[in-house]
């Protein structure tokens, strides 16, 4: 029976095609907020001392704080710092993890046992007090951040990828290609590196979320940033003094974004980890 | 079995709450019957609390009273100097001796009488012990009989006069190693009790030799100004310190106290080019700001009460000098200021000529240099992005960065930075402009020298009489030609003065608070012995 253009319509997307749409709609999102928050002109931001205070309007869709700065375009901006700090770091973490993980799986008993032991060191410190003694080594600002969430947020996925080149290393073709007399590192290239793509991919995305939430922590106890970036951590430290004020808009919508932000990664990694994961793929 | 069980569990935990509440109750119903009736002990979280303790031979009582202690001399509410324990003081006409003669009446409160000895014990021991009080100037203490203590000076110093304000008497018989948590003095109050980190209760000392205070009891508590806030909105304390976000919320029962100050702040310029460096290696002077027209633009372009209204919620004052409203204050140095069009055309003839992107430009330089400030300081930070967005309009780029102190000072010679200063010494004013103190600590950073501004400051210091010292501190703000205020070399532009706040109870009377230096808290003791009910 042929289906007409309607009644495909119609029919209820299958969940591939769902999650897929769902995966694109929020990348679209999260770029738009990263490229608003690029383009936006820096005199956005610029104080007016005649709007100071004003609840949320048509004009400041987010209201104003003490200074008379547009709450919007400041949420904007720190969220875009905020994805781009998180981008950078979660990279920086995917890529030490693969390095890691690789070098444990591959190179030997010594320096699996090493990577091992690295990697429960820097799980029994809380992420936080290595990341803030991390951030304040680099001498704070911008880079210590960033350095600080790249060197912390690496050894779980590791520890994934370890095992699961462990996996791969005891199956046939590997094997075979050991016996065959290729050298080490092609084996880890042609054959290992292509397996755990996909483990990288959505461990990367399942990063995401957690470099930025660190990275609002440590600008919200006022490590790392200068107070007048905007920063999503440090506009929500900064309206905690106005909220026995009344000032609710201050804390409440950067608060509310940041949130959106960080489920909406969260989203599009376990939606990416059904389309990829061969376990998943097939409901 | 089981419902027993609960039964009676619920029954203990009823006994519990419901003990755990009458205390409360009857608290609540005592304050009630004290506020009606004659209410003779007062609470006030108005400061914060003193890390070294009571002794004023490290400093305490350097703002506002110390209590325990007597002075010498001290300010009436005009600020002008009478006795205190001293009957009269000489200078002699070289300006090094002091001779200063004491009442005979004064008693410690553990019985012992005031005398010469004490005074000349106090001042060794805080010249000596190199504390925040900088009495290296006294070179020799003597004593003549029991009431005369005459002190010699290495130089002539007019300021000595401050430390002879400031200074709380100690008991040299009683002076030791836990005199700072159990102080002992003369003063209108004694000590009772210090809880570290908790309060201050203090007492009327009975045998004050002067008008008793009003109240027989009163406690300090040591609150931040967020905390201080919700007590007074929960009617526990009689007076609170809160800052300027909180001064639109009213609290039933209380009013509005904004104290005029010289808390200041301002934004000091690199005024030489840049080049050289500290001994410790860090860079001075700044080719943007080192350019007079730069510098004195921003003073005439700054629009000063748009800062008060917009960032102090009008609670505060224009500053133009470091001094505004003092004795030796130079009314001549007020400028007309938020003048956009003026400020345009001076830096047009200085030859600054608009770029691409708005900013000015001169032989390839941009007019664009960095202000620094403490980043931990809300008002600080409010007022240098306000400041930076007004200079953008007339081409100066500023661009704002809130840093920790420790790294302020490997930059604050080649980098603008917003400071806080305001003291009710005229030496300050000498420590940030004399050329002596180009580099040193946090005084002049910008290397400002000006031999004629020089001239006239030691002119002030070695002046016998404190008008005819006024009249040269006066002249060297703005002396008709030249000057360190911003109608003359302007190596400063001073922004505001930080009105301090306090909520008081509405009958409580505090009486005429004189300007308070920098600090918000303690100064408003001051005249803590003139406080009473309405």
């Amino acid at each position: 029976m042929q289906l007409s253009n309607k009644q495909l319509l119609k029919q209820p997307l299958n969940k591939r095609q769902r999650t897929l749409l769902v995966c694109i709609g929020l990348s679209i999102v999260v770029c738009v907020v990263v490229l608003t928050g690029i383009l936006l002109d820096e005199n956005r931001i610029a104080t007016n001392l005649e709007v100071r205070n004003s609840p949320p309007s048509l004009d400041h869709l987010f209201g104003t704080d003490w200074l008379g700065r547009d709450m919007f375009s400041r949420t904007l901006m720190g969220l875009s710092l905020s994805i781009g700090v998180g981008l950078t770091g979660a990279i920086g973490s995917a890529t030490i993890s693969v390095i890691l993980g690789l070098v444990a799986a591959t190179m030997g008993k010594v320096a699996d046992s090493i990577v091992t032991w690295l990697i429960d060191l820097f799980l029994s410190v809380p992420h936080l007090v290595s990341l803030i003694l991390i951030a304040f080594a680099f001498g704070g600002g911008f880079k210590g951040i960033v350095l600080g969430i790249a060197l912390t947020h690496w050894p779980s996925l590791a520890r994934v990828i370890r095992s699961e080149v462990m996996q791969v290393r005891s199956l046939d073709f590997v094997q075979v290609s050991k016996k065959m007399g290729k050298s080490r590192w092609w084996i880890t290239k042609e054959h290992m590196l292509p397996h755990i793509i996909p483990q990288m991919l959505v461990g990367v995305l399942l990063l995401f979320p957690h470099a930025i939430l660190h990275e609002a922590a440590v600008t919200f106890l006022g490590l790392g940033l200068s107070p007048q970036e905007p920063a999503i951590g440090i506009i929500l430290s900064e309206s905690m003094r106005y909220l026995s004020v009344g000032m609710w808009w201050l804390a409440f919508f950067p608060g509310i974004c940041l949130l959106f932000i960080v489920r909406m990664f969260d989203k599009i990694g376990d939606n990416l980890r059904m389309l990829i994961d061969p376990h998943h793929a097939h409901r | 079995m089981k419902k027993i069980g609960l039964i009676s569990g619920m029954v203990i935990l009823l006994i519990i709450v419901t003990g755990c509440m009458q205390p409360n109750n009857n608290e609540k119903n005592e304050v009630a019957k004290e506020t009606q009736g004659e209410k003779t002990d007062l609470i006030l979280a108005v400061g914060s609390e003193p890390d070294t303790g009571f002794d004023p031979t490290t400093g305490w009582g350097r703002y506002g009273s110390p209590l325990f202690q007597s002075t010498l001399l001290k300010r009436d509410n005009d600020l002008n100097i009478v006795n205190d324990v001293a009957t009269d003081y000489e200078i002699s006409d070289n300006g090094l001796t002091w001779k200063v003669e004491l009442r005979k009446d004064v008693v410690f409160t553990d019985g012992e009488p005031l005398t010469s000895e004490d005074v000349k014990y106090t001042f060794e021991t805080a010249r000596d012990g190199g504390s925040v009080l900088d009495l290296s100037v006294v070179e020799k203490v003597e004593v003549e009989g029991d009431f005369t203590v005459t002190f010699t000076l290495k130089e002539p110093r007019s300021t000595f006069i401050q430390s002879l304000i400031t200074t709380g008497i100690v008991p040299k018989h009683a002076h030791g190693d836990g005199y700072a948590e159990n102080p002992i003095g003369s003063g209108p109050f004694q000590f009772v009790q210090w809880d570290k980190g908790q309060q201050l209760i203090i007492e009327k000392n009975q045998n004050y030799y002067e008008e008793q205070p009003y109240f027989e009891k009163i406690t300090f508590l040591f609150l931040g100004e967020d905390a201080a806030f919700a007590r007074a909105q929960a009617g526990e304390v009689d007076m609170a310190y809160i800052p300027a976000a909180f001064s639109n919320q009213q609290v039933p029962g209380m009013r509005l106290e904004s104290v005029q100050t010289v808390d200041n702040r301002g934004v000091q310029f690199p005024y030489v080019k840049s080049g050289q460096t500290t001994e410790e290696g860090y860079p001075i002077g700044n080719d943007v700001t080192a350019d007079p027209a730069i510098r004195k633009a921003i003073n005439i372009a700054v629009d000063r009460d748009a800062l008060v209204e917009g960032v102090l919620e009008g609670h505060g004052t224009p500053a133009y000098t470091s001094v505004d409203g003092l004795p030796w204050w130079n009314p001549e140095t007020v400028i007309e200021d938020g003048n956009m069009e003026a400020a345009s055309e001076l830096l047009e003839k200085a030859g600054w000529i608009k770029g691409d992107n708005g900013i000015l430009q001169k032989d390839g330089l941009k007019a664009e240099f960095t202000l620094l400030y403490s980043a931990s300081d809300v008002t600080r930070q409010s007022l240098a992005i306000a400041f930076a967005d007004m200079m953008k309009p007339l081409g100066i780029s500023i661009l704002v960065d809130g840093k920790s102190w420790d790294e302020i000072e490997k930059m604050m010679y080649s980098n603008a930075v917003l400071f806080g200063w305001g003291s009710q010494d005229p030496l300050e004013m000498y420590n940030l402009y004399s050329s002596k103190n180009a580099g040193v600590e946090y005084f002049n950073t910008g290397f400002y020298q000006n031999s004629k501004v020089d001239a006239y400051m030691d002119l002030a210091l070695t002046a016998t009489d404190q008008s005819e010292a006024n009249e040269y501190w006066k002249k060297a703000q703005w002396d008709g030609s030249t000057g360190l205020s911003a109608k003359g070399d302007a190596p400063w532009a001073w922004l505001v003065n930080v009105n301090h706040l306090y909520l008081v109870d509405d009958q409580l009377d505090i009486g005429d608070q004189r300007i308070h230096p920098h600090g918000h808290g303690w100064p408003v003791t001051d005249n803590l012995v003139e406080w009473k009910w309405k």
